[in-house]
This record gives C-alpha cells, structure tokens and sequence, in this order.
C-alpha cells in the first residue's frame, strides 16, 4: 500500500492547521487580551465602552449585511468581532461614541462585506475604517486631544507627534522601558508592546498568521529607522522606538498578517512585510502624518497580488497547447 | 479619390461653419465675459492684495496702452494717497497662460503682494497655487523690476513643491510685469496723481 | 423593436440610465459632485451638448462619410461644449469657475461621443432628440444624486442649507476624491440589489 498522503497533489499554496475560522479568530481574539487588559487598567471604564461599542456594533453590521445580502448569517465565525476589537484597540479611549459606530459600519461593510465576505477582501478592513475616519475626523483621533483629560505618571504627549515635532530630542523622556510597558499614550489596545509581542509570539508559534510578515515587517521599520538615526541622529529617532511606538507593533502582528489581503507565498511575504516597515518609517520621518502604520499597510495591501505572483518555478518544461 | 475629396470638404465645412459660430459668439458675448471676469476673478484678486485701500479698486482703474496693447491699472489709495496700483501680466504655465495679479507700491517701485486671477494648471498640484500664500508672499517686499526666478534657476524664490512648471510661469508673470511697469512708471505716477482719497 | 419616441426617452431615466447602466462619462461624476450645485449644472451642460449633438449629428449622417466620422463628431461635439462655455462665462460665472476644467473635458465624455455613435447616426432627428434628452436628463438625475448624498454627508449641507442640526459633524471623507469612488460604488451596488428583486 503506497503513502497516499504523498501522493496528494494540490495547488497553490495553504496555510491550514486544521482548525476552523472560527478557532483561528478566537485565538487571535486570545492574543490580543493582555494588551486590551492592560489598555483597559490604563483608560478605566471609557476605554471598555468604545472596545464593547466596537465589538458589538462591528457584530451588528455584519448581521445587517448578511440579511440584506441575503448570505447565511456569519457573525458567529468571529471575524466581526475580530475587526471590532482590532478597530477598537487602535482607538483613543475618549473615541465619540458615532465615530466608533461609522468607523465599524465602514470596516465591515465597506472594507469586508461589499466584496463579498470574509475572504475577498483586498484591504485589511480596520486599516480602511481606520484611514477613512482619519481623513474625516483627525480631531478625535488625534491621541494628545482626546487623552487631555487623563493623568498619567509619564508625559502625556503622544511620543510620535512629539518625534514628528522635535525630532529624537523630543522622546528623551521615554525609556525603551516606558514603551515596552505601555507607559505612553495612545491607542487603547496598542500601548502595551510587551502584551502585543507575547500576543505575536503565540500567534506565530501556533501558525495562525505567518511569522514571515510580521517578522519582515519589524524589520523593515528596524532596517530603515537605523538608517535615518545613523544618517542623522539628531532629527530621527532610534529603530527601538519605531518598533515601540504608534501602531507599529500591532500592525506588524495583527494587522498586515490579515488573511485575505497579505501574501501566500514565502519572498512575496518577506517583500510585503519588509515593504510595509520601509514605508512605516518613511512615512513617519519624512512624510506629514503622524504615524504611517495604516497607510503604509494599505499600501502593501494594493501591492499583494502583484507580488504574489512571485512563486516557485515548475520544474519541467511547460506546454504550451496552441 | 471622389470619396477623399469628399471627407476634406466635408471636415473644412465642418470645421469652418463651427469656427465661424463660435468666433460671432464670443464677439457678442466678449463684453459680458470680461465684465463678469472682473467681478468674479479681478475683483477678489484685486481685494486681496489691496486690503489696506480705503477705496474700491476695481471701479478706480484706468488703462494705457503698452506696446500697442491696452493694459488696465487698478489704483489702490492707502492712507489717503493713491499710491498702489495693481495689473495683471501673464507667464506660460504647464495649461496654457497663467495671469497673476501684481500689486506695486509707486513710492517704493516694491511688490505689495500678488495674486493669481486665471490658470489651467493641473487640478491638486499646479492649482494649489491659487491658495498658498506662503509662496506667494516671498514676492511681497520685493523690488518690482528685479530677477524672478526659482531655485532651481538660480533665482531665490522657492518653487511650491511638485509644481515647479507652475512656479516659473509665475515667476515669469511677475518678471513681466515688472517689465511693464519699468517701462510706463512714468505715465503711471502721472495717472495715479488724479484719483485722490 | 421599434421604439416609440416616448420609449427612447424613457429607457434613458432608469433601463440605460448613465452613469449606473451606461458605465461611462466617470470623469465628472467623479469629480465634480462635490456640491448638489455643481451635479445640476455638469447635468445640464452636458443634457444640452448631448440634445444638440445628436440632433446635429442625425442630420447630418447622411453627408458625413464613415471613415472621418468621428473626427466629425468631435467637431461637432466640441463647438456645442465651447458654447456651453462661453455662455456659462457670460451667465452663470460662478458655476464656470466651480466646474473649471470640466466643462471643456465634456468634449471627451464618452456618454455624448458613445450616443452620437451608437444611435444618432443611425437614427431620425426625432428619435436622436430623445434619446439624448432621455440620456442627458438621467445624467443630471444621477449626478444629483451621487452630489445630494457627497454633499449631505460630507458638509452637512444641501445647498447651502443645514440639514442634520449643529451637532452633525460632516463626514469629510465623502467630498475627497476617493469618496466618489466609494460613493458611486455603492449607489450602484444598491440599484442592483433594488433591479434584482
């Protein structure tokens, strides 16, 4: 009796551990629980308004698409809630209750149900709800307005505007530490860099999104903040606290990995990774906005399927039949 | 060869019945045009670079012909002396002419300020020069016959960013104008001397 | 298939209706919904250059030989789009001034060209008047439309007037350039969902 297991001949690559969708959103759900809860001690009682109002309503609007589309009802496989913790956790803790309704209505309706559900669609779905109200309302996502009423132990300014501002000069008061820590302002689930990597890690080592882009992507902002700090270490800050600050870390782990909108095969996704932190740190040192992260994975969002088309060459020759 | 001599009447036919139509038009309406261009275009941009006049500029103007060609002079009156006068002069941009406003002060031949009337440039790159003053002001303080030109050109005038073609239509524009105004100061002072506050 | 007349009006208001069934003419449905004001007037310059070019151009089919057709067309096209101009620079300044660009761009709108190649040189003057009326008028609908949702969720405004009360902060999003896009997408999304039933 051959190995029929060898035998089996596929197409394209998979990624597949036998587990469900739903399993997949529900670990990664899991990963992002010590940032939230650290977010959640941090902010009080506001911040678990916006994360429930972002989970719940995300929900809502799934359920709404799926009735008027008339497509079986999917909110139990997760991905709603997913998008709504993920879109909440980016959040300021203050976030007026009707940004965080339209921000989800735009996630998932526009960023994932118009193309046809989970699986189809070509932006990471937060990063568009994400953009989308940036351009529309920069006032109440702009961290040092909304947190102003906040007391914290640490200053109070968002070290990226300070960084944009005054350049490495103006985050001497941070300590790598502080970042790891979560001791800086920010968005509710995106501070505590230590609960987003412990978070990756587990991720990573279960499989549920690939190593290769998060791990490329971190490199790409190191690689290229590196650069500037040692081109000019006066005006651009060190590669550590690109890594620690904004959104790096968070879409580095949970957003550019995103299923339907990254890569499949191995160097498409080390160059969509690498692309992604290149563009962060452009974006951030030379470009106006405050933070690049959202911008910088939509970016590589448009890019995937052009350079997913970068696989392994058959071996053989190919027949052409005329 | 019937067939072809066919389509070439046909086009010139075509082609000069709508010439022709559009050229009576715009004779006809030529006037109502300029005076809407006036209210609508010349007007603001005159206002905005004579704030400080205590007069109407657009209604004390005045013409005189500069190599054959009748150029209109707005006179400004700033604390009681009518010593502004703002013209317009055109330099090639990247969509044809671009008319640029200049206003200058007689006493000092400097450049007030200026501002941009008409232009086809490129919609969200060449035509942000109708709202950044922070170009536009490096022409203000400046001698009105002098060197425009861009960096780029070796001139001192920072070029707006991704529209260098547009900063030196402007340049050129207001090189012209000083040009213009080297040219009839004379005629100028006289004129200015007749509208009083 | 014969139509009658009122049946080659009517099939341009909802079967054929532009730029949701006839994909064509995006330029400015794009860029110019920004304000309810400017769809309407976009919708009727270009209802009048459509009216006219196909008037003209079933008239004329017989004479204009096939192979410089639509060189002809062009001409003709583009002189009705030069009235509409200049007669809006004599009339309606500031709609002129908000359209800029796009107003001569209607030279280029495939919805006019596509009519005047599709139907009006094969068909009557009566037909091609309305058809082109039928066609110009559901453009103008669909440009209001497209601009009265911009408009109202981006500022906050119709016309001029406040819609939602003080508190209503605009969703700027919608009068940026990508949210024509989405807008659009969406209003034919929704018109599918609504003909599929």
């Amino acid at each position: 009796m051959p190995d029929r297991k060898k035998l089996t001949v596929s197409y394209a690559p998979f990624w597949h551990d036998g587990s469900s969708i739903s399993t997949k959103q529900y670990h990664i759900i899991a990963a992002t629980m010590l940032a939230v809860i650290a977010g959640l001690l941090r902010y009080g009682a506001p911040a678990l308004g916006v994360l429930s109002l972002s989970v719940g309503s995300a929900m809502v609007w799934e359920y709404l698409m799926n009735l008027a589309t008339r497509r079986p009802v999917s909110i139990a496989d997760g991905n709603a809630a997913l998008i709504g913790l993920l879109f909440g956790m980016l959040l300021p803790a203050v976030t007026p209750w009707w940004v965080v309704i339209v921000g989800t209505l735009v996630a998932v309706v526009i960023g994932k149900q118009i193309y046809g559900g989970i699986g189809g669609n070509p932006f990471n779905p937060v990063a568009v709800a994400y953009a989308i109200l940036m351009i529309s309302w920069p006032i109440y996502l702009d961290f040092n307005a909304a947190l102003v009423n906040y007391s914290f132990d640490f200053p109070a300014a968002y070290p990226l505007v300070l960084m944009n501002a005054y350049g490495a000069g103006g985050i001497e008061a941070f300590s790598l530490t502080d970042f790891l820590m979560g001791r800086q302002t920010g968005g509710i689930g995106a501070t505590f860099g230590l609960g987003l990597i412990v978070g990756g890690i587990y991720l990573m080592a279960r499989g549920f999104i690939r190593w290769e882009i998060a791990v490329s992507f971190l490199a790409g902002i190191f690689v290229s903040a590196l650069c500037f700090n040692l081109y000019d270490p006066e005006a651009f800050a060190s590669p550590g606290v690109h890594l620690l600050t904004g959104f790096s870390l968070i879409g580095a782990f949970f957003l550019a990995t995103e299923d339907s909108s990254s890569p499949v095969n191995f160097i498409p996704m080390l160059i969509y990774g690498a692309l992604g932190g290149v563009l962060t740190v452009l974006i951030r040192n030379q470009g106006a906005h405050v933070d690049g992260v959202i911008y910088a994975i939509l970016i590589i969002n448009l890019i995937n399927p052009i350079i997913d088309k970068i696989r392994p060459k058959a071996t053989g020759r190919v027949m052409y039949h005329a | 060869m019937r067939e072809m001599v066919k389509m070439v009447i046909v086009l010139v036919v075509l082609s000069s019945l709508s010439g022709g139509l559009l050229a009576g038009l715009k004779n006809k309406y030529q006037e109502r045009i300029d005076n809407q261009i006036l209210t609508f275009v010349k007007g603001p941009a005159i206002h905005s670079i004579l704030k400080d006049a205590s007069n109407d500029p657009v209604a004390d103007r005045f013409s005189l012909s500069i190599n054959d060609a009748e150029k209109v002079f707005f006179v400004g009156i700033i604390d009681g002396v009518p010593r502004a006068v703002a013209f317009e002069a055109f330099g090639g941009g990247y969509g044809g002419d671009l008319g640029v406003m200049v206003a200058v002060d007689v006493q000092t031949d400097e450049i007030i300020n200026i501002s941009v009337t008409t232009h086809n440039e490129t919609p969200g790159i060449g035509s942000a020069v109708e709202t950044d003053t922070d170009f536009k002001n490096q022409f203000a303080g400046k001698k009105a016959v002098g060197d425009f030109k861009v960096k780029n050109d070796g001139g001192e005038i920072t070029a707006m960013s991704g529209a260098t073609v547009t900063s030196k239509a402007v340049c050129s524009a207001v090189q012209r104008a000083g040009d213009m105004y080297q040219q009839v100061k004379s005629q100028i002072k006289d004129q200015v001397k007749n509208f009083t506050g | 298939m014969a139509k009658t007349i009122g049946q080659e009006f009517v099939k341009g208001l909802w079967e054929e209706i532009p730029p949701f069934r006839l994909v064509l003419g995006l330029c400015p449905t794009l860029a110019v919904t920004k304000s309810v004001e400017n769809g309407i007037g976009m919708g009727l310059a270009t209802t009048f250059v459509l009216v006219c070019a196909n008037i003209l151009v079933s008239l004329l089919s017989g004479v204009i030989p096939s192979k410089i057709r639509i060189a002809c067309f062009i001409i003709i096209i583009a002189t009705f789009v030069t009235v509409v101009e200049l007669m809006m620079q004599a009339y309606a300044y500031q709609l002129f001034q908000n359209l800029g660009i796009f107003i001569p761009l209607i030279v280029v709108n495939c919805i006019v060209l596509g009519r005047s190649e599709a139907f009006a040189s094969k068909n009557k003057v009566v037909p091609s008047f309305a058809d082109g009326l039928g066609i110009g008028i559901g453009f103008t609908i669909s440009l209001t439309v497209i601009s009265a949702v911009r408009e109202s969720l981006g500022t906050g405004k119709i016309m001029g007037n406040q819609l939602f009360g003080s508190s209503f902060e605009p969703f700027s999003f919608m009068v940026e350039a990508p949210g024509a896009f989405i807008c659009l997408g969406l209003l034919l999304c929704v018109m599918n969902m609504v003909s599929s039933k």
